[in-house]
Parts: structure tokens; sequence; C-alpha cells
């Protein structure tokens, strides 16, 4: 039976135009206005900011916008990271360590006109202890803060803390709000700061910033920054190469050596100041014998780990802080040797042992080095049963101590009290594995409040031996951050602490 | 036809009532704890109880419920734990992109699954059938997300034709609007026009096979008059059944075409609300689901009506 089918066919897409024009729908835009000046800067970031309350939220893509609308006390240098002035010009301590005093900019104002002064810090930081937010476990040791007059702060502590510019200054967490700021605005989606940004728009397809004319740094350049948030690397790098955005940081790291090569854009990398670990649980047996753990370390090959993780742009390392930093201590114990851990598990008795290795899929690269991790100890006897968590169970897991071992890392940290001192001192609030030394608590506690910083660096390098020697992290690799911009960007400097800041960006 | 509307609405709020309870109850259940998650890996005690007791965790499951469900009646969807801003406002924000790309999707997936289908139906076993059917097996195997990557590349880096992501609002610029609907809309709109392909197909097969048909053939009806009015009537009420199933399919989110083309639809929303298990943002994006479905739902059944008027809502 044969049957016409022109009609037929006529018929049928009648019926889908008719559906097509049916389809409309009632969107509300934000338009959106370039400020003019220096053009419109795109990036694209990897996911969309959570809120934008720099106090309470903790999201990296939060950070990234924050960065460009708030100031904080002293500010990260780009080349050592060692801190640097911004909205205070100088500080010094007295004998005892006791009171430090900052002094303050006379000449800044926040993006709605009104003028910064001494009030506006003491009002942030009173914010963060008072509300309990999250970065009131970085003034612990403070038990006041006081406007003498309008451009000098006073912190009187309790006990010295040396690392006290980098509790006010490491990261915009501790962004400097004004006075008031939270009964004023919804700072979950408002921003009120000193930074050379305004923030003009924030909707779920982009957030876009304009220019401040009265920002009391030298840019910026550009008129616009427009963030817009791409989560698929292969869809971000497109869109930097169609020139659809000026520069993302994510770029999948597989393609950094052929885009290195020249390709209309620049890609650069460096060292960050993250690191990922390994911990073994002290609690659980045959992980609690110290042979044991040496074996592992001495089994891991920590240069596939590397490629493994981020295809050869993550730098070994067997600490935790990154070679450029002036905390660097160069020590490394541990060379892969098979025979040597196979020894040391024969020694203690030890055969047939079976590790679970918590890992999670919300950070995929502990998912792929836990396949080299299991091919490495497999050699020497021990079966590794990989166990990938959702990232709230793994937490909660961690938490409860229900773990054999597990991977992860600590991003951001700047000073070693960050990177030692909750994770290694016995009853530290990080202290998952359980490791517990009288010694290294004595290091990690004198560094905590020594004025001198070579002395504090010695007692750091010390802790650090210990705690590689003992295994309580099974330190692997430093991840490089990778970053990737037009050839019509000029200006913009790579960090080694993944702050983006566009304040000196230009387009050409 | 009031009554019956009266009676489905008060059915609807039934199904809303008991699909609120079943997502309370799954989300309590499943392990993590946001809080917990919302801190990340820097653990605080102090910091931790602060937050608990901010969003209410500390209170007893039934009074959080009670709590949630007398504030929601009142269209108080509560407040996101993770971005500090009201559900509703979140959701309403990401309802636009969502509703364009289902729309068009569906669009996409008529223009596709009409013609092939009912010239494979009419031409069975011919040339024409075998692709169309071979067509519509590969439309359904083939991963959208790889269909999505493979469009970019080719459409906007290569041949630059089109942005490669992103979302435009149409009050914004309709022009851009649509540049920005087309990739997407043409790879989520392939898959389910693969799937409606095989419905048309046999849905038709089967009307052209009924005594109807073979009756109005034998009392000498024009071909394209028993094609129209007899084939193409009935063939199309499990057609419209199964396009409106896509509809509300689509309408809830397409997660990972949204991911691969920066969409800022509901889907990643929902997906990132479990994967921070933010409860009053999770709770609120299923409960906007059913109500898709059930809306969906009772629009196919007054098509079904007006196609069909052997069905009257009586």
């Amino acid at each position: 039976m044969r049957w016409p089918i022109r009609r037929a066919l006529t018929v049928a897409l009648g019926a889908a135009l008719v559906a097509a024009s049916a389809c409309s729908d009632d969107d509300e835009g934000v338009p959106v206005d370039g400020a003019g000046g220096g053009g419109d800067f795109v990036a694209a970031i990897s996911a969309q900011p959570d809120q934008l309350d720099p106090h309470q939220t903790t999201a990296y893509a939060s950070f990234q916008v924050l960065e460009n609308v708030y100031d904080t006390l002293v500010v990260p240098d780009p080349e050592d990271l060692t801190f640097e002035p911004a909205l205070a010009t100088e500080w010094e301590t007295s004998d005892d360590g006791l009171t430090w005093t900052f002094t303050l900019r006379d000449d800044v104002t926040f993006h709605d006109g009104s003028e910064f002064d001494a009030d506006d810090v003491v009002y942030t930081f009173r914010r963060i202890i008072d509300d309990e937010l999250q970065n009131a476990y970085r003034f612990a040791t403070v038990s006041d803060i006081t406007a003498p007059d309008a451009t000098t702060v006073e912190f009187e502590l309790s006990e010295p803390t040396p690392n006290l510019l980098d509790h006010v200054g490491s990261y915009k967490g501790v962004a400097i709000l004004p006075e008031g700021a939270a009964d004023d605005l919804d700072l979950a989606t408002e921003a009120n700061g000193t930074g050379p940004f305004t923030l003009a728009s924030s909707t779920a397809s982009g957030i876009t910033l304009e220019a401040f004319d009265d920002y009391w740094g030298d840019g910026p350049e550009v008129g616009s920054v427009e963030f817009q948030f791409i989560s698929e690397p292969t869809t971000a790098l497109t869109a930097l190469e169609t020139g659809e955005v000026h520069w993302t940081d994510n770029i999948p790291p597989q393609r950094v050596e052929e885009l290195e090569g020249g390709s209309g854009v620049t890609v650069e990398t460096v060292p960050s100041v993250d690191y990922w670990y390994m911990a073994t649980n002290f609690a659980v047996p045959p992980f609690d014998q110290a042979e044991v753990r040496e074996a592992i370390a001495l089994a891991l090959d920590r240069e596939a780990i590397a490629d493994a993780a981020q295809f050869g742009l993550a730098t070994v390392n067997q600490t935790a802080i990154p070679e450029d930093s002036f905390w660097y201590h160069d020590y490394a114990p541990y060379e892969r040797d098979v025979d040597a851990a196979q020894q040391l598990l024969d020694d203690a008795g030890v055969s047939d042992v079976t590790m679970g290795l918590m890992v999670t899929d919300e950070y995929p690269e502990t998912v792929e080095v836990a396949q080299v991790i299991a091919a490495n100890l497999g050699e020497i006897g021990i079966t590794v049963d990989i166990q990938t968590e959702q990232f709230s169970t793994w937490l909660d897991r961690q938490g409860q101590g229900d773990f054999d071992a597990f991977m992860l890392g600590w991003l951001g940290n700047l000073d070693p009290y960050g990177y030692y001192h909750s994770q290694h001192i016995c009853d530290g609030e990080n202290n998952y594995q359980g490791y517990c030394d009288p010694e290294t608590d004595q290091l990690l506690d004198d560094a905590a409040t020594e004025e001198d910083e070579d002395a504090r660096k010695q007692l750091y390098d010390e802790a650090a031996e210990r705690i590689v020697d003992a295994n309580s992290y099974i330190y692997l690799y430093n991840p490089s951050v990778v970053q990737g911009w037009g050839e019509d960007v000029e200006g913009y400097e790579i960090r080694a602490d993944r702050a983006i800041n566009f304040e000196t960006v230009s387009l050409s | 036809m009031t009554r019956y509307l009266v009676r489905r609405l008060g059915q609807a709020v039934v199904v809303l009532f008991g699909v609120s309870v079943a997502v309370f109850s799954i989300i309590h259940l499943v392990p993590g704890d946001p809080v917990r998650l919302a801190l990340g890996t820097r653990f605080n005690q102090q910091t931790y109880d602060a937050l608990v007791a901010r969003a209410g965790l500390d209170d007893p499951l039934i009074a959080q419920y009670v709590n949630w469900l007398g504030n929601a009646v009142r269209g108080d969807l509560g407040v996101s734990f993770r971005s500090g801003q009201p559900v509703t406002d979140l959701i309403l924000e990401r309802l636009p992109a969502t509703m364009s790309l289902a729309l068009a999707a569906i669009v996409v997936a008529l223009l596709i699954a009409l013609p092939l289908g009912l010239v494979s139906a009419l031409r069975p076993r011919s040339a024409v059938d075998y692709v169309a059917t071979f067509a519509s097996q590969a439309g359904l195997s083939i991963p959208d997300f790889w269909l999505a990557i493979v469009a970019i590349l080719l459409f906007s880096l290569t041949l630059g034709w089109l942005p490669s992501s992103g979302y435009v609002p149409l009050t914004d610029d309709p022009v851009e609007w649509a540049r920005h609907l087309v990739l997407p809309a043409v790879v989520v709109g392939t898959v389910s026009g693969a799937i409606l392909t095989r419905f048309v197909r046999s849905s038709a097969l089967e009307a052209l096979s009924q005594d109807y048909t073979r009756t109005a053939r034998a009392k000498g009806l024009p071909a394209r008059t028993v094609i129209n009015r007899h084939v193409l009537r009935n063939a199309l009420v499990p057609v419209i059944t199964v396009t409106g199933i896509q509809l509300a399919y689509l309408l809830s989110g397409v997660v990972v075409v949204e991911v691969v083309f920066a969409w800022q639809g509901l889907g990643q929303l929902a997906l990132q609300a479990v994967e921070t298990r933010d409860y009053p943002l999770l709770q609120g994006a299923v409960l906007l689901f059913a109500v898709f479905f059930l809306v969906v739902n009772l629009i196919v059944d007054l098509i079904y009506a007006v196609v069909d008027p052997r069905i009257s809502h009586r």
C-alpha cells in the first residue's frame, strides 16, 4: 500500500510550526551598559558565585569576583606572597607583641561615596568575630579592636600572633565593609567596597562590574568586567579561542602544552600555594605502625601521581609549602624504593593488608590519583580498595574517623600556621588522621607565637621534618594555576594564590 | 468542564503535598551535612554550631517540616543555605532560560519526529524507513554531552557561525537570544526527536491498519483525506502524551547539556542543590518540577478532548 507523502508532511510541519510560534517567554533581563573607558572585559570562570557576602561565602568563584570589588588592610605581594600595604599604609608591633597598630589611608572612598575610616575596620572585624562567621577562628587571639583616631586601628592580642597580617589580608574573606553594611545592604547580592570595580549587576547568567572612578589605586583600565560562568573546560576554551571571552582559568590541562606553542591565546602556569596529600588513619591497624606508613611513602611514584593529577603540570613536593614561598623547606627523604618498602612491611610482620582509600568526585584528581596509588601499593602487597564518595559523605566519614586512608588537598594557605598547625597538633580541629607527637606540638606552639621571622621559619622547618618523617600526611604535589587570555589582553598577572585581579588589565 | 478542572486541581494539591513529604524525608535521609559541606575542609566547632543554629537545623525534623510547609503555602519557599537568597528568586531567575530551551527543543524534536515518523509509517520497509529507524536509533544512542561538544567545536570554533555558550534573555536582545539558543536546542531536540520519531511511526502504522482507515479507503475517499482526517488525528493522541512527558522532563532541566553550553537553567541549580545539600533550594526545585508535570499533564488531557471528540471531560 502506498500513501501520498507531500500533504501529510505539510500538515506535520504545520503542527510543529504552530508549536514554534506559541513558544515565547517572558524573562526579565538586566541591560548591561559598558562604562566606556578601556572597553568591556569578559572573563569566564568555572562556577557561579554562591553569594557575594565576603565574610560568609566559602566558594572560590565568589572570591574571583570579590577580589575586584573589595579591599583588605594588606595584600599578598604577587611575587613572593609576603604582605604589602593596601588600605593600611604601615603597621607596627609593640615590644611585647600584644598590640598591633595599623595606619590607614586617608584618601579612600566606598563605592557609594562615603569615606573610609577606622570605624569601618573595627566594624568589619567585630562582625566576623561577634557573628561567629567563617573566619572568626583567625581572630581567636584578638581580645580587642579599637579606633583611637580616624586613620589608626589597634589590635589588642591575648598572646603574640606573628601571622596577624595573614589573618587580616591573605584573601578577600576578610574584606573591609563600610560600617553598618550588613544592616544597610543585602550583602549576599549587593556590594559596597573600596576596590577598583563596583558591582553593577548579578544574575544567573553573569556578573557585571563597572570601573570605579574614585578608586584610590592606579586602575582600573577597562570600563567594565563581565564574569560568565562556564563549567565545561572545552566550552570555556572554545569561547576564549573564538574571542567571546578575554580570559579564563577553566582550561583542560591536557591541552596546555599544545596551546603554549602559539595558538592565538596566551596560556601561563605557575605552581600554586595549594597542596595535595594522602593520610592514613593512626587509629586503624596496621597504619598505626610507623613502618607501615613509611613503606607506603616509599612505594609511591610521585612523578606518576603528579602526571595523573594534572597532565604533568603539577610539581612534586614532599612537604606542604611550594618552592617559591619564603617558607619553603627543601626536605625530600623519600625516594621510590619498592624493595625497601617491602622489607619494612616484612620486618613489621605485616602482610595481606587491604587499605580503603577514600576519594571524592568533587575533586576528580583524587579519583585519578587513587588509581596510581593503588597500582604502586599493589607492588608491595597492599590491596587498595578505592572508595569514591560524594563530598558530603566523604566529609562525614572523615569527621567520624571512618576510614583507613584518604586523599585531599588544602587550598589557599600562605602562612605556615595555616599549612601545618590545626592539621598536625594533637587535638587539632583538622587532625583527622590522629597524629600526636608532643615534640611536634611544642614546635608548632612555639612557632605560632615566635615574632622573629627567621626563628619562626626554623621552628616550622623542624616541625615539618617530624611530620614528614612520621608520615602524618604523605605529601604528594603542588598543582599549578592554569590561566589563559586572548592576544588583545595586556597587563594581566597570574598569581600563585589564585587571586585574579583585573585592576591592571587593559584591552588593545 | 469546570467540575473536571476543580477535581484535577484538588488532586494536584494532594499530589504536591505527597511530593513535599517524600522529598523532605528523602533529602534528610541521604547522608551529608549541609553545614559541614559549606565549611569545606576547614572545620571549626564554634562556627559550625553557629551556622546550624542560624539555618534552624537544630530543630526536630517534624518542626522543620511544619515550619517549611507553613511558609510554602504562603508562597515563601525559604532561603537557600548556600547563597542566602530566597529560593523563589533563585528559581524564577533561571526559569526563562529553562523555558526557552525546553520549548525550543520540543519544537526541534517535533520538526524532526513528525515528518520522519510519518514518512516511515507511510512507506514501511522502504529506504526512507530504514534511514529514519537508523537515525532515531543513533539519536538515542549518542550521548548528548558528546553531541554538544562536537556541535560547539564545529559550529562555533571551526565555522564561527554561532556563539559557543551562554544565555541571553529574550527581552535583552531577541537576535542574540536566538543565536545562543540554536545549538543547545538542536542538541536536546535531536535526542527528544529520536524518541518521538519512534512513537509517531508506530502510532501512525497502527492507525493505518485500523478498520476505519480501511473503510474510509473502501468508500472511495481520496488518500489525502484519509490521511489527514482519519490517520493523522488518531495517530496524534499517543504522540501528544509522549510529547507532554518529554516537555515536562525538559522543563525540569537537562543538566548535562546545560553544563556544556553554560546554560544557567534549573537543571544546574537542582544539581548544585543536591551536591551542597541545600535543603530549602532542593525542596523548592523538586516541588516546581512536580508542578510542571501536573500542569503539562492537565494541558495534554485538555488537548485530547480537542483532538479526539470521543474523549470528553464531564
